[in-house]
């Protein structure tokens, strides 16, 4: 049973004296540019002038300080929806042309402070991914266009709106003269916005452009099916999964919607004992690679052998046509199997963008007879709908001269498109562009006119991301800025009068109400859907026909060198959140990195390269990167973040990583991700990256458990033996603590947590949680109050991987409380291990004695710091600081705290209403948004509290047990559902 | 520390003493009853002028010259008591009033039909009080003085203490300086000048004397960073007194959200104007203050209050859990506000000071369902184990009721 688990490649070797790959800390303080006395520690006369004038300057400061005086100003008007100092919430959706969530936003005394995922939402069911959660900083942005712009001059809306229509207006004899670039637009009123203005400018050309394409799943079902859709994959009804590229739990179309629904199959109890099997062949290890039950490695240009291959298998087995192709690198046999045993009840996904590729994937889904189950084609994904195609004509247009005025909006084609120096040669050949960048982004710096679009918190839009599921977007604060909604923009220059809000109100009402009954007159539904932010429509069924087309595999590359992957990052997608500094602080799920993009290289690779982690090479076009060697990586291949080597994001941003969206090739006119023939040239630099994962080691101890299925079948305790020993010897000297009300626990199931880092930024934002910056991370000094670990197991060069969210584990017997000096840190009647900041002297001492290493010391006032200029060092990113939770001053510890004040505002009602605790009332920042349902707060001593359940659970256990530290929060036993042991 | 608040309205203070007298002696009045108009009528009228008036001119209501020859006096009084009951009884003459009149109601009141026919004879003479009373008045007036002083005293009383406070925590600083002139000498003669012989003398004073400082610097330094007696200016001359004691305006009228929420919030400039769109004079201050009201509400801009109970920002508090859930009376922390023109923090909000309160107070736990989670203090209680439960046992004095 005694499997070793790691967590780098240091551990993995044990060579603990050959620091190849980790670097050892830092010394605290240098002893560089003191005198001699100094570091010796003896004071000269000197040093007791300066300490007699410093102890005189404290007390003059002290005996004159006065108390500043601190204005209360009401309002004018008292809206009757506001009550200062008591949290409202708005439906509303997060869209930005790639992702979708509906959400509810926190708002206090107006201001929005917290995303919470929309419990109503069908398809995101209360999920939220960390760039909905961190989006609430982008609207307290600095970096953020304050008035239109042009020229690269402020002006004002009245000169934009009359140069434009002037422009408009002269153009209007030349046909096809204007092009209008957006991200996919789901929004059926905003479309229908946009066709107004193709009418009323004959000839217009509306093109939508991804930055990153899935583009070939539509064009592949055109081929196949007539109909260019994506289909809407259910993996709960999922029992085999294959994933051949397709990172659906992360950054693949819909990662949210698709975590809720492939976890709702991974839960195991005493009712529900099968799970869904998921297979994933890729090239990096992502963060679904990380979660599969099977990982094969590939190359890129091997995928369409793969999927050939296994679709022959499959074919043959159903008697349908075969193909020849070449062979495949790996064993399909078993993916094969487990498909054909779960034919109609699986799921093949593919997240390559060629057609070939995708016709495959189509093909073998149509012989399992999956569509129409697990595929619903009558209700599509309405999301990724750009064409690289046009994009390319566009471009070609451009340089023709043909194009006389060019609208971007939400688009930044000069940082993301992979021609981005044609697009930049045809934009010189445009009169006039106009863009509705947020900032002066890398488009905009280069357009005529910028009409600053609103942050989404800030507009009036609604979505339909899957057909039939309506959601509203609505403002919840007042525009900050002098910016206008980019609907609105196009209503003025259509000459209309009306305001976008209404006109969206009148495309529900001719266009969507009438399709509904539940309410008869228009009021009351709009009332409904605003309040609920959602409306889903029932879809009329469509005939869906699959047509059988020649499949074929190209040969894999043989060019010499590494096939390069370019991948999206959990945190930072495609580059739009490059400014958010929280975006940028969160560990990448898998390498743990922050703050920077890199190259992940296999580690037998780098050895036969001579190269050593942290190396910079230069690759490509004269792209220079840090080297990381990444276990998991198909050899041969190097892995690539997309985001980085932004110049127009902001000063957060600017900068940091190289552009990856250069390496992205056009291949029959569609972007693929993916490049041969790249070459590595040691530069002999180094550089450090700011890695989080060896920062909090556990020295070995047994913090991971995990098992099969088939062994936790024939008995639940498995992977968890140890559990009932530890609890025969645990013995204590201190008196066993007993608590009267409440106890609150935390329970973590680890099969369901797939480590997508949710938790870690809702609850930096719930609790004011500083960013450091990413030489802070290099010193280990992040402050997450939650962190998620990563650990590896076995085969290094295709290890099974481990997501642990670990946070304060408010232990009954807690180590760090004995031996405080001053008793900030205690234990409260409920359960929790309280921190007083007020109280905190700074001593460390009970960072030093918790063997979880969750407690964080504010090296540095993190606030009002230049040195940090973050949100927290200007007055607007201040604004999204919750209210409710103190921000730390310097020198003291903080750590997780349960989410004190939502257990006490929950309470407080409870008391106001007179009437019981309700389970599940209260939830935790992490727990609340948490796309897989993996962390359940309650009351222990409520036995009948869904916590109270988890925690009787066999495969419950807890953290270094054996110190019996007695945490309140539990862990569930990871089960793989994997035939090797 | 004292916050010294600036003198700048001390010849309006005079004024609110000379009013508050004045305003007592109307309170003393209603003793003497009588057919005619009396005095009480006069002040009922009050009441009645915020939007009538006398003569035939409207204001909100319609001007009540002749009021009692156009209608009958049985309709009146009814209408006078409850005028919503009489237009939702569908009488046209009260229906077409209403109509006229913007729909805006006229308060119930709450008077017996002798108050209200004599209140209609005081509005029939055109606002004359019956001579007789005229005389009792006078006399009245003259025979006060020492039952207005005793009244006086009474008002005066909570706010002579905070100024006693006041004054006594000022004087440390002379106290201070003295004792340490007085301890430099001793020091002087005990080691220089040697008059004094016996050296216990010195000792004895030394050691009081330092006794005193160290007692001045701890009350002192505890006081650091507290505003115990923070009286500031306000930029209107808001007076509580006139509000809550004199017109017994409810604190939770103006302060809506203290059984809601954390803050028990300010009343916003609207909320003024419920009452001041009308009330456009005050007793003591005439229009400049009320002016101040209109020129916000006219301008857009609000109002900026001091604040004047503050607690750092490492403190969370809640009104809702002490108001709503504790039962609390707003007096218990905020002091005789009722009396004071000016607010002035009169605890001092330390910690100590919560969480001495936190030790005593008991719960609402048998008639709040919330409690019931606590069995074993039930338990306790039933079995006769413990007579009560107070905050501090079920952890109310625990670091994260307040901090976090």
């Amino acid at each position: 049973m005694e499997k070793k688990y790691w967590q780098s490649i240091n551990a993995y070797k044990a060579q603990p004296n050959q620091s190849l790959f980790e670097k050892q800390p830092l010394k605290e303080f240098t002893v560089d540019g003191l005198d001699e006395s100094e570091v010796k520690g003896k004071s000269s006369r000197r040093d007791f002038l300066k300490s007699l004038g410093f102890s005189v300057g404290a007390v003059a400061l002290v005996s004159s300080c006065q108390m500043p005086v601190r204005k209360a100003i009401p309002f004018l008007n008292q809206p009757e929806e506001i009550i200062p100092g008591v949290a409202n919430y708005y439906a509303s959706t997060f869209y930005d042309g790639h992702d979708y969530c509906s959400i509810l936003v926190k708002n206090r005394e107006g201001r929005p402070i917290k995303i919470e995922g929309n419990e109503l939402s069908k398809l995101s069911k209360g999920g939220t991914n960390a760039r909905a959660q961190a989006s609430v900083l982008n609207l307290y942005d600095d970096a953020r266009l304050k008035n239109p712009m042009k020229d690269g001059q402020n002006t004002d809306w009245e000169t934009v709106d009359r140069e434009i229509v002037a422009k408009l207006n002269a153009l209007k004899g030349r046909e096809g003269s204007i092009a209008i670039v957006t991200g996919t637009v789901i929004s059926p009123s905003t479309t229908s916005l946009i066709k107004e203005f193709v009418a009323a400018h004959p000839g217009t050309e509306w093109v939508m452009y991804d930055a990153n394409a899935y583009e070939a799943i539509r064009k592949a079902h055109k081929a196949q099916t007539g109909e260019g859709i994506i289909p809407f994959y259910q993996f709960d009804k999922a029992e085999t999964i294959v994933s051949f590229g397709a990172d659906f739990l992360g950054t693949w179309l819909m990662p949210v919607t698709f975590t809720k629904q492939f976890n709702t199959n991974r839960k195991l109890d005493k009712d529900k004992q099968n799970m869904s099997k998921l297979f994933v062949v890729e090239s990096n290890l992502s963060l679904t690679g990380s979660n599969a039950d099977e990982r094969y490695t590939i190359k890129p240009s091997e995928e369409a052998a793969v999927l050939l291959d296994l679709y022959n298998k499959l074919a043959a087995r159903s008697g349908q046509a075969t193909y020849n192709g070449p062979a495949s690198p790996i064993d399909t046999s078993e993916i094969a199997d487990e498909l054909f045993n779960a034919r109609g009840k699986s799921l093949v996904v593919c997240g390559t963008n060629k057609l070939e590729n995708q016709l495959i994937v189509n093909a073998i889904n149509y012989i399992l007879g999956n569509y129409e189950n697990t595929l619903n084609t009558r209700q599509p994904i309405m999301l990724s709908q750009g064409s690289d195609e046009a994009m390319l004509s566009l471009v070609q247009k451009m340089n023709t001269g043909q194009i006389g005025m060019l609208m971007c909006w939400n688009v930044n084609p000069v940082y993301d498109h992979p021609q981005a120096e044609q697009f930049i040669e045809g934009l010189k050949k445009v009169d006039a562009v106009v863009s509705f960048a947020d900032r002066m982004d890398e488009t905009a710096s280069q357009s005529t006119y910028v009409c600053p679009d609103n942050n989404y918190l800030e507009s009036w839009d609604d979505a339909e991301a899957v057909r039939g599921y309506y959601s509203i977007m609505q403002p919840a604060i007042r525009n900050i800025f002098n910016t206008r909604q980019a609907q609105d923009s196009l209503l003025k220059w259509l000459g209309s009068e009306q305001e976008f809000s209404a006109y969206m109100e009148q495309y529900w009402e001719t266009k969507i109400f009438p399709y509904q009954s539940a309410f008869a007159g228009f009021r009351p539904f709009w009332t409904q859907a605003k309040h609920d932010g959602l409306f889903d429509m029932e879809v009329e069924s469509t005939n869906f026909a699959f047509t059988p087309i020649e499949l074929k595999a190209e040969k894999p590359s043989d060019a010499a060198g590494f096939e390069l992957v370019v991948y999206e990052k959990v945190a930072i997608g495609t580059g739009k959140y490059t400014n958010n500094p929280w975006l940028m602080e969160l560990p990448d799920p898998v390498t743990t990195a922050t703050w920077d993009n890199y190259l992940t290289i296999s580690i037998a690779d780098a050895e036969s390269q001579g190269l050593l982690q942290e190396d910079v090479v230069s690759f490509g076009n004269g792209l220079e990167l840090p080297l990381l060697i990444q276990p998991g990586q198909a050899k041969g291949t190097l892995g690539i973040a997309m985001g980085f080597g932004r110049s127009g994001a902001g000063p957060v941003a600017n900068g940091i990583g190289a552009n990856a969206f250069g390496l992205m090739q056009i291949n029959k006119g569609l972007k693929v991700a993916n490049q041969a023939g790249i070459t590595l040239e040691n530069t002999g630099k180094k550089y450090q990256l700011a890695l989080t994962q060896s920062q909090h080691t556990m020295e070995g101890r047994n913090v991971v458990k995990e098992t099969t299925l088939a062994a936790f079948l024939q008995d639940p305790a498995s992977g968890n033996e140890d559990q009932k020993y530890k609890e025969k010897v645990a013995a204590t000297l201190y008196p066993e603590a007993k608590f009267d009300g409440f106890h609150w626990g935390l329970a973590v199931d680890l099969n369901s947590c797939t480590g997508c880092g949710n938790c870690v930024i809702s609850c930096q934002a719930e609790n004011n949680v500083s960013v450091v910056g990413k030489d802070e991370v290099r010193r280990h000094r992040i402050m997450h109050w939650m962190r998620i670990d990563r650990y590896y197991s076995e085969d290094a060069d295709n290890p099974k991987v481990y997501h642990q969210p670990v946070m304060c584990q408010h232990c009954d017997n807690a180590p760090c409380e004995n031996v405080c000096p001053v008793a900030a840190t205690n234990h409260s009647s409920e359960g929790l291990n309280q921190m007083a900041y007020n109280r905190c002297i700074g001593t460390k001492y009970c960072m030093n004695n918790c063997p979880y290493r969750v407690r964080r010391f504010n090296w540095f006032a993190y606030i009002n710091n230049p040195k940090f200029n973050f949100n927290k060092n200007s007055d607007l990113g201040k604004m999204v600081l919750n209210p409710d939770v103190t921000v730390r001053e310097r020198g003291v510890v903080e750590k997780c705290s349960f989410c004190v004040q939502r257990i006490q505002d929950k309470k407080l009602n409870a008391k106001q209403e007179n009437r019981k605790l309700e389970d599940l009332e209260i939830k935790t920042a992490c727990m609340q948004s948490c796309p897989g349902d993996a962390l359940v707060f309650g009351n222990m001593n409520d036995p009948e509290s869904k916590v109270s359940l988890l925690m009787k659970s066999k495969r419950r256990y807890r953290l270094v047990e054996e110190l019996h530290t007695l945490p309140s929060v539990s862990y569930l036993t990871k089960v793989r559902n994997t035939s090797k042991a | 520390m004292i916050i010294k608040s600036l003198p700048t309205l001390k010849n309006i203070k005079r004024t609110v003493k000379t009013g508050s007298l004045l305003l007592s002696l109307l309170v003393l009045l209603p003793f003497m009853k009588s057919q005619a108009q009396t005095p009480e009528a006069a002040e009922n009228w009050k009441v009645c002028a915020a939007c009538h008036s006398l003569g035939s001119n409207r204001l909100i209501g319609p001007g009540l010259e002749g009021v009692t020859e156009r209608l009958d006096q049985e309709w009146l009084i009814r209408f006078i008591r409850n005028s919503q009951e009489v237009i939702a009884s569908g009488d046209e003459y009260a229906v077409a009033l209403f109509e006229e009149y913007n729909k805006i109601p006229m308060p119930p009141n709450d008077f017996s039909d002798e108050a209200i026919i004599d209140l209609l004879k005081y509005i029939e003479t055109g606002g004359q009080v019956a001579p007789e009373y005229a005389v009792a008045e006078a006399e009245v007036a003259e025979k006060s003085p020492e039952l207005l002083r005793l009244e006086a005293k009474l008002d005066a009383r909570d706010q002579q203490l905070s100024e006693l406070k006041r004054d006594a925590n000022r004087k440390f600083g002379t106290t201070f300086l003295v004792t340490i002139i007085i301890l430099l000498v001793v020091l002087a003669d005990l080691f220089l000048t040697k008059v004094i012989k016996a050296r216990f003398v010195h000792i004895t004073i030394l050691l009081v004397g330092v006794a005193i400082i160290a007692e001045i610097t701890y009350k002192e330094a505890t006081a650091l960073g507290r505003q115990q007696y923070y009286q500031p200016d306000q930029p209107i001359w808001f007076s509580h007194k006139i509000h809550a004691e004199q017109n017994k305006i409810d604190c939770m009228y103006c302060h809506t959200t203290a059984e809601e929420s954390m803050h028990a919030g300010f009343p916003s400039v609207g909320l003024c104007m419920n009452c001041h769109n009308v009330v456009r004079e005050g007793k003591i201050t005439g229009r400049t203050e009320i002016d101040k009201i209109h020129a916000a509400w006219e301008s857009g801009q609000p109002i900026e209050w001091i604040k004047i109970h503050n607690l750092p920002d490492h403190v969370y508090f809640n009104h809702a859990q002490h108001v709503a859930v504790g039962k609390m009376d707003c007096a218990q922390c905020h002091g005789p506000v009722e009396k004071m023109d000016e607010v002035m923090q009169v605890e001092n909000l330390s910690m100590g000071w919560c969480i001495d309160c936190h030790r005593t107070t008991e719960v609402q736990f048998t008639n709040n369902l919330f409690y019931e989670q606590y069995k074993k203090l039930h338990e306790e209680l039933h079995a006769g184990k413990r007579s009560r439960v107070t905050v501090d046992d079920i952890g109310g004095n625990e670091c994260q009721k307040c901090h976090y």
